[in-house]
């Protein structure tokens, strides 16, 4: 009888977990080692991966597998600076994106109910037009000629700083990636917000928290499990974005997205920029992984002064 | 209306009529994918090509052109399909490794591709192509001697010149003449002592080739110097001078440019062109001009060429004799502003776009025009890491 509950059990965790499990499968592992493989290869005389095998007829060319593009890549510090330059922006972008948002957030969880799903879907309605059109429409916002640009440069002006431009900057980036990004920070935090109950600050007040302790205390920690799914939805494409450096960004804005993307459409070298895409799935593993170990540190020890 | 983007930057081309940067991206992204989705099949062992094959209805004259948007008049095109009493099947793409990839993927039954110098070279290296009989082209003899025999097919055994474009520097006419800057040459993008009177209102193309092409010209080399120390040197006259550019930018100046924001751009003719018209059609205080330096430039010859897999090549030969025919050709030049190598055509096309120097360079200039040859693996890996440094830091 016990048996057959254990394995009905398992069963059903496989049911569960099954389909989850294939779909990382199918569109992470089997890819990762595709790039992989990719980026251990010659890249090929017209683009796309020299063949394998040596054909019967090459006299000469290179053919098989090699290290020599994870040479090429420790070879410059080069590189690592636009690794280390995209972290970050994208750490930047997701903690304006965590304080712009959680304020929004909190305001909508406790508004009332029949209003929640209209502030909602007003947050998720940016969504409705293409994504390209709206970093344009920033083009327009924050170009030399724009009302945003005369009024900021009229007020230096007033105080005798020199005008500034905010197109193609690092600004106008930051600017882009924290608009496109809000809405995935307001999400998991609004559905994680929603779902407290009202009674716990009640029962803080009535043991003379103060407003700001209700929250710090009471509303913050229980809303970490949303802080950082969101932060995962911005920081990690933020990493990989390139439309919007590309189409705001000034001179030197290039972050590592720009640079896989010029390895497969301009230089044509397949292996270095699966070897680049290697890379940065190592570097966001490791940072997930790391911020999953603190998190836990850190409820262990929340909950070990609880108790005490 | 915009088919700029040449040649080499693969990743910004035509696209359907006023799509610019972005949108490219957004394709290019999605060819990505495609290309990504492609590999992973091969890899899979998927070795059963696709093969995509244009039907063909028994009895019917269809000849099928694999051509760029917005790259053939649509008068052209009526006339054509009465005077053959055929049809014309079109496709389009948006840059040459896009057409190479569809190629490459198994399409076949295209009769006739248009595609830029370094691309016709791989399909020609690739031996994809069909000779073609001269003795059905008698209009062959319009072609400017100038643009036939060309490095990649010498003797023109494949291809016959179709338009072209060049790489060259539009400007606002009244701020540069205001501000006294020399237009006929690349010193306005390079040299500190000009562009310290119009920082922030230059831009220079996103393209490691078209940008390092202008650098070297610059300096004295060819367009296709693969010499190492002389790349250094590129570099270092592009890092003296990117503080005072804008952005690099291979799109948005047509449109920056027309409503005059930019002062200055190093882009491609057939943009410039556009940029001018939209000055000029919503009636700006200023005008658009452009020119080619006297230092010479890029020029990207697009050629017309028989596939393989092609049906018709009897049709085929018609449509290559047909565009061969001055006022077919000029038409294609009256619509996009295109480059024309065709000495017949010169009559048919508007005077405004024929007298204009900047499309039609003569004499001396037209030897400095060189087109851009591909490089190696190792090259290309090279001048990506030099684009990085350009790219981010400073000198």
């Amino acid at each position: 009888m016990i048996k057959d509950s254990t394995k009905a059990n398992h069963t059903a965790k496989w049911l569960v977990s099954g389909p989850p499990l294939l779909f990382l499968l199918v569109f992470f592992v089997a890819p990762s080692i595709i790039m992989l493989f990719t980026s251990l290869r010659f890249p090929g005389e017209f683009g796309g991966l020299a063949p394998i095998a040596a054909p019967a007829e090459a006299v000469s060319g290179e053919y098989g597998l090699t290290l020599e593009t994870y040479q090429f890549f420790f070879s410059d510090i080069l590189y690592a600076e636009i690794f280390l330059k995209s972290f970050g922006v994208a750490a930047a972008s997701t903690l304006i994106c965590l304080i712009m948002a959680y304020p929004l957030a909190l305001l909508i969880a406790r508004s009332e109910k029949r209003f929640r799903n209209l502030m909602v879907l007003l947050v998720v309605l940016p969504f409705a037009s293409n994504f390209l059109i709206r970093i344009y429409a920033w083009m327009i916002i924050l170009g030399p000629e724009s009302v945003l640009s005369h009024f900021i440069n009229t007020v230096l002006g007033a105080f005798g700083i020199a005008p500034v431009t905010l197109l193609f900057s690092p600004f106008a980036v930051l600017v882009g990636m924290v608009y496109v990004h809000l809405p995935f920070m307001v999400l998991p935090l609004y559905t994680n917000l929603e779902k407290h109950d009202p009674a716990l600050l009640d029962a803080a007040q009535d043991l003379g928290a103060d407003a700001w302790q209700r929250f710090w205390r009471v509303t913050w920690p229980l809303s970490l499990p949303g802080v950082f799914s969101g932060s995962a939805l911005v920081f990690i494409p933020v990493l990989g974005m390139f439309a919007i450096p590309d189409i705001l960004g000034g001179t030197g804005d290039i972050l590592v997205g720009n640079l896989i993307k010029d390895q497969f459409l301009g230089t044509r070298d397949w292996p270095f920029g699966s070897a680049l895409s290697i890379m940065l799935t190592l570097a966001v593993l490791a940072i997930t992984g790391l911020a999953a170990w603190f998190a836990q540190l850190a409820t262990r020890q929340r909950s070990v002064t609880e108790t005490e | 209306m915009c088919r700029n983007g040449m040649t080499h930057n693969p990743y910004f081309k035509e696209f359907p009529n006023k799509c610019r940067a972005g949108c490219r991206t957004f394709y290019a992204a999605a060819r990505l994918m495609a290309m990504l989705i492609l590999s992973v099949l091969l890899i899979a062992g998927c070795s059963r090509q696709e093969e995509h094959i244009v039907s063909v209805p028994a009895g019917e004259n269809i000849l099928h052109l694999f051509n760029w948007n917005n790259y053939i008049a649509p008068e052209t095109v009526k006339r054509f399909e009465q005077s053959c009493n055929c049809k014309l099947a079109r496709d389009y793409y948006s840059d040459n490794e896009e057409m190479l990839a569809k190629l490459a993927a198994g399409a076949i039954g295209y009769d006739l591709i248009v595609p830029t110098g370094n691309a016709m070279d791989t399909l020609i290296r690739q031996g994809v192509l069909k000779p073609l009989d001269k003795s059905l082209l008698p209009n062959l003899k319009n072609i400017n001697p100038t643009y036939l025999n060309s490095a990649f097919d010498p003797g023109n055994k494949y291809s016959v010149p179709y338009a072209y474009t060049l790489t060259l520097l539009g400007f606002n006419q009244e701020k540069v003449k205001e501000l006294g800057l020399p237009t006929d040459s690349w010193a306005i993008i390079f040299e500190p002592k000009y562009l310290e009177k119009i920082k922030g209102r230059v831009t220079v193309l996103d393209s490691q080739r078209e940008l390092m092409a202008a650098a070297l010209k610059y300096l004295g080399y060819s367009v296709n110097d693969a010499n190492e120390e002389h790349w250094q040197q590129a570099r270092d006259l592009i890092l003296r001078a990117k503080p005072y550019w804008a952005a690099f930018s291979n799109t948005s100046y047509v449109k920056e440019l027309a409503v005059g924001n930019l002062w200055v751009a190093h882009g491609y003719s057939n943009d410039m062109f556009q940029a001018a018209l939209d000055a000029r059609k919503t009636g700006r205080k200023f005008s658009i001009g452009y020119s080619t330096p006297k230092e010479g430039a890029v020029l990207s010859l697009d050629s017309m060429v028989l596939h393989q897999s092609g049906m018709r090549p009897d049709i085929a030969h018609q449509f290559i004799n047909f565009m061969l025919d001055g006022k077919n050709s000029a038409e294609l030049t009256n619509l996009i502003g295109s480059g024309n190598p065709n000495m017949n055509a010169i009559q048919f096309i508007h005077p405004e776009i024929a007298g204009n120097k900047a499309i039609f360079p003569d004499g001396e200039l037209l030897i400095r025009l060189e087109m851009l040859q591909d490089l190696d693996r190792k090259q290309r890996r090279l001048l990506s890491r030099l684009w990085t440094e350009i790219k981010l830091r400073n000198l």
